[in-house]
Parts: structure tokens; sequence; C-alpha cells
């Protein structure tokens, strides 16, 4: 019970302050929303309506067996497993009740005294940045009658691995905003402007991103580090392979409202 | 039933308590009181958190809390929604209602269940407190594990995006629905054959069933009595089951998997064992895995798409507040040799 308030809590709040996207993509957000408030609701009402100890149906005086303080008092384990716990001796019980108890406090703890967080770049290292960009599925945008400002880190990524011609995109202005990730090697004059993309939740973010040409770039920019990177897209003079973003302008930046692409 | 007390409204009654039970009135409002002061509490920590706390942490740690918490926040509207309906199906339907429309034959019975999924569209998340309540309502084990590993793929959710992601290529979907029906009643076959059922079950789970028939009381106060338990028994497993994937992620680099890829017969398992670790929803499995489209071969898809569904570590944990870790230890090799088979096959032929 304690666990299903901290869910609730956690989902609404996030909900509420617009975060949830942090977490999980948002086709889901108004379902999960909802789905937490009705169990919001019923949790409440099951707290309501459920005796604090079994064998109460006939409103026996005495049925304080168990008593946490604070908001435990409903997941304690004669509530929880109440004929498992009859049978075993005390000794399990009350290792029942501190394991539930570790978990209670321990998803508190992680889950609501921690701000939100969106992945770091070591995940996306860790998960292979220039893999999954060239693994990116999906179809690159079409430049025809597009406007190219509007484009996503992750428009660019695609549309830059489908094309060899360096000058194709030469007089596009580009702008984009991303954390920096090492490039693949860790060369000095190249680094990765990357954002996350997911499909469901945060588990499953795949880190796209497009190569910034800029000579020894760790002098300007830290890993992790927001930027906006405004430029063209041109031959990239470090493998002589591909196209990078050559920079006229690279300025840190705050992490942006929603920082991952769909 | 005997009608022990009328269910008290919401609403917290003024006017004095009637003379006969002084108490009557007093027990839902600090039970009540008790949730709001608890959701204030959280609320409270909430809000008075230190919004620097983050900083501390180093990145691992910090991914692990966002990926853990990612899968909790994704899971529990579908954990939610499936102990309301295993509720509603608990309550509501009429004694014999499922037993009487199915077929006698348990190798039709079966295969009818497999398809319960459609009228039910929860992931595998949600299936499984809907499994606990039809079992409770006189299913089999081995029917219910038919249902467990069947609906997560048969049905219409899963099928689209399944569709949308691969269409008809490689005979990924055809492949996937048809591995989904063989496997799981592949597994109620084996498992119908057991002489004990009621064994393969956890005590304290079998102790619930026995005694499912002889709960009293109102309507609304034994739904809430069964929110209650099921909460109690699912939520833990759910937040450490998350915890455990998180960890996972964090620990084991995707490089090694991916290198695996190509190889006709180590891309199967590389694949499976990803989808064991990652633990994602059946409903939208198809669009990730499609980001591995081009590194993998089809059967490893197939492989992760039939897997991954039905067993992972988040499910593992959810399970093993029904079944015995013996079982579950069976079940998880049956399942992943019966799709490594397919996903190889699949392989033969494309």
């Amino acid at each position: 019970m304690a666990l299903t308030l901290i869910g609730v809590v956690v989902t609404v709040w996030l909900g509420v302050s617009g975060q949830l996207g942090l977490y999980i993509h948002p086709r889901y957000n108004v379902f999960t929303i909802v789905m937490a408030v009705i169990g919001g609701v019923v949790a409440l009402a099951a707290l309501a309506l459920v005796p604090l100890a079994p064998g109460d149906e006939d409103e026996d005086e005495d049925d304080h067996d168990h008593d946490h303080d604070g908001e435990a008092v409903p997941d304690a384990p004669p509530r929880a497993r109440p004929r498992a716990a009859r049978r075993s001796p005390g000794a399990r019980a009350v290792l029942g009740a501190s394991a539930a108890l570790a978990v209670i406090a321990i998803s508190a703890f992680l889950l609501l005294a921690f701000p939100p967080a969106t992945l770091s770049a070591q995940t996306a290292v860790d998960r292979d940045i220039d893999r999954t960009t060239a693994d990116l599925a999906g179809d690159a945008p079409d430049l025809t009658g597009a406007d190219p400002s509007t484009f996503t880190v992750k428009d660019w990524a695609l549309l830059t691995a489908q094309e060899t011609d360096p000058s194709a995109y030469a007089d596009v202005p580009v702008e984009l905003i991303g954390f920096v990730a090492p490039a693949p090697g860790e060369p000095d004059d190249v680094f990765y402007l990357a954002r996350f993309t997911v499909t469901c939740c945060a588990v499953d973010a795949q880190p796209i991103g497009v190569p910034v040409y800029l000579p020894d770039w760790q002098e300007r920019v830290a890993v992790d580090d927001w930027v906006r990177v405004s430029g063209t897209f041109g031959a990239n003079p470090s493998t002589g392979e591909g196209l990078a973003l050559i920079p006229e302008t690279v300025e840190v930046t705050e992490q942006p409202e929603q920082p991952y692409v769909y | 039933m005997t009608e022990a007390r009328r269910p008290i409204p919401l609403t917290l009654r003024s006017g004095p308590p009637g003379p006969s039970a002084p108490r009557r009135r007093t027990r839902p409002a600090i039970g009540l009181s008790i949730g709001i002061a608890g959701i204030l509490a959280l609320v409270g920590i909430r809000l008075l958190a230190p919004p620097e706390a983050g900083e501390a942490l180093s990145d691992s740690v910090q991914d692990f809390i966002t990926l853990s918490a990612s899968v909790v926040i994704e899971s529990l509207p579908f954990v939610f929604l499936g102990i309301l309906v295993s509720t509603a199906v608990q309550l509501w339907m009429p004694e014999g209602f499922l037993e009487r429309r199915l077929p006698r034959n348990p190798f039709a019975r079966r295969a009818l269940i497999s398809l319960l999924g459609v009228l039910l569209p929860v992931c595998e998340c949600g299936n499984v407190p809907l499994a606990r309540g039809l079992i409770q309502r006189g299913l089999t084990v081995g029917e219910s594990m038919t249902f467990l590993l069947a609906a997560p793929i048969l049905n219409p959710i899963t099928i689209i995006t399944t569709y949308q992601a691969f269409g008809w290529d490689d005979g990924i979907l055809v492949s996937r629905i048809l591995g989904g029906f063989l496997i799981a009643n592949l597994v109620g076959w084996v498992y119908s054959r057991h002489r004990d059922p009621m064994s393969l079950l956890t005590p304290s789970f079998a102790a619930a069933c026995a005694h499912a028939d002889t709960v009293s009381g109102s309507k609304p106060r034994r739904a809430a009595r069964m929110f209650a338990d099921e909460t109690s028994a699912m939520l833990p497993a759910l937040f450490v089951g998350s915890a455990i994937a998180g960890l996972i992620q964090v620990a084991v680099s995707r490089d090694l998997l991916i290198t695996l890829g190509q190889n006709p017969v180590l891309s199967v398992f590389a694949l499976m064992l990803l989808a064991f670790v990652v633990g994602i929803c059946s409903n939208v499995d198809a669009f990730f895995v499609l980001s591995f489209g081009s590194t993998f071969t089809p059967g490893a898809i197939v492989a992760f798409l039939v897997f991954g569904a039905m067993i992972d570590v988040k499910m593992l944990a959810l399970l093993r507040t029904t079944f015995r870790a013996r079982v579950l230890v069976q079940l998880t090799v049956i399942v992943a040799l019966a799709s490594a088979a397919i996903g190889l096959a699949v392989n033969l032929v494309a």
C-alpha cells in the first residue's frame, strides 16, 4: 500500500510538473496519469474500508496487532500475507516486515528525494552512439519544400547517414541543441552532439547524434554539457569520410524542457 | 455472504455516531487519514528535497535511478489496470461463467484461453494479477500459464505495433504470433500433466486460493481487500524487479551484445539475453528492436519478440509472487529453448 502511494505520488507529480517525458513516451502520458489517479483513489478507499487486521469482519474491538507509525501500517506483513505470516514463526514475520520496510524506504528515497534526471553521456557511449545512429530506423525527412530549421538532431542524423555528397547541405544553415558525447575513439577534433531517442520509456533510450568538427573541443565544452551549435554540414575533415557539422558558434546552454526526441 | 456492514461512502460523515457502535464511523476515517497523511508526507519529501541532491551522484548511479524509475512508471499503470480487471473478474463474473463456455477438450480449451488476450489487451505486467484472479476463479495452473505466456503476444495492440514496425518482412510478424501460440500451449500442456499443480504455487498464494471461497463482507469491502492484497504482493516485486533491471542495464555494456549480432546462431542468443535484461512491455518492444533492425538477423529479432514478451527480469520478479522459484526456472528454460528454436528456424529459412 505504501508503495502504491509512492508510485501514485511520483507519477502524478511528474505529470503535473510536466516531467513525465523524462521517463516515458508522451503518448502514454494520459493513460499513465489517469491510471495513477484511479490507483490512488482506490488505494485510499481500500485504506478506509479494509479493517486494519484480518479476521476483523465482524467489528471486533482490538485489531492493532501490528502498528508501525506513519504510512507503513497497511503494508505490515500480517496484512499483506495474513495466512502465511500467521503460520510462520515470529522471526520470519519480523524479517518480512523489515524487508518490506526497507523496500518502501529505499523506493521512497530514490524516487522522491532525487530530482528527475536525463540519462548521461556515459550511457550514450555505453550504448554505442555511432552504431545506433547508423542503424537508426525510419525515413529521413524530405528536404524538398521542408523547412530545415525545424529538423531535429534525429532528422539530421538520418539525413547525413544517407548522404555521401559532402556539399549536399552546404548552404543549409543548421542550429541544433544536444549534449556533448565523446566520439568513438575519442578524437580531439570531433565530438557528437547527441540526444536520446525514446520509443517507449527511458529504458529503451537509444543515443543518436551528429559529429561536430571542433578541434580541441575538450577545452571548450565538457562531456554531458548541453550545447547549442550553429553551422553547416560539410565533409568531415577529421576522418575524410561522411559529413560533420562545421560549427560557426558553439555555446553552452541549459538542458531543454524536453531532452529526448521521439 | 453475511452483510457485516454497509459500505461506508468516502466522505467523512459529521454528526454524532450511532450509540450502538461508536467505533464504526471512526475506523474508515482513521484509515483514510493515514492514507492522506502518507500522501502529504511523500509530497513533502518531494518538495523539500534539495534540487542539487542529484549532483552528488556519479553518472552510473544517476542513470541507474533513472532507468529503474522509468520501468516502474511505465509498468505501474498496467499493473493497476490488471489488478482492477482481476478484482472485477473475481467479484462480478458469475460463478462458472468461464468454465461453462470453454470447450471440454483440454487442448481446445487451452487454445481458446491463449486467445483471451484479445479481449484483455494488457501487456505482460498487467497479466500477472489477472492470471492470479483466474486461478482463484478455478482455472488450472497449466491453463493460467498458457494465458500468461500467450496474452502478451496474442493481443491486438502487440500485433498492430509489430506490424507497424516490421510489416510482413521476413515472416517476423507471423513467426511471432505462431511462436507465441505454440510455446504457450506447450507449456500449458507440460504443466497440465503435473500430478499436484497446487504445489507449483507459492504457499501463501495457494493458501489464498483455498481461502478465496470463504471471504465474506460486502462487495466494495471485498474489492478493497483484494486491491490491498494484490498491491501488497505485486508492487514490492515490481519495484525490486525494476531495480534489478536498471542495475543490469548500467552494468552490462550493449556493445558486447551487438558485436554478436551478425552471426546467425549467436545473434539469436544475444538478443534473447537483451530481451531478458531490458524487460520492455510487449506492446512496444517491436519499435525497440526495430532500432537494431539492420544489425541483427531476422531470427534473432523473432526470438527477441517471442522470448522477451514472456520472460524477463521484471516479469520473473512479478511471477515469483505466485509460483515457486523451481517452477520459474523450468519455465524460463522451456520458453528460452523454444524461442531459440523458432529463431534459428527462421534464420535457416531466411
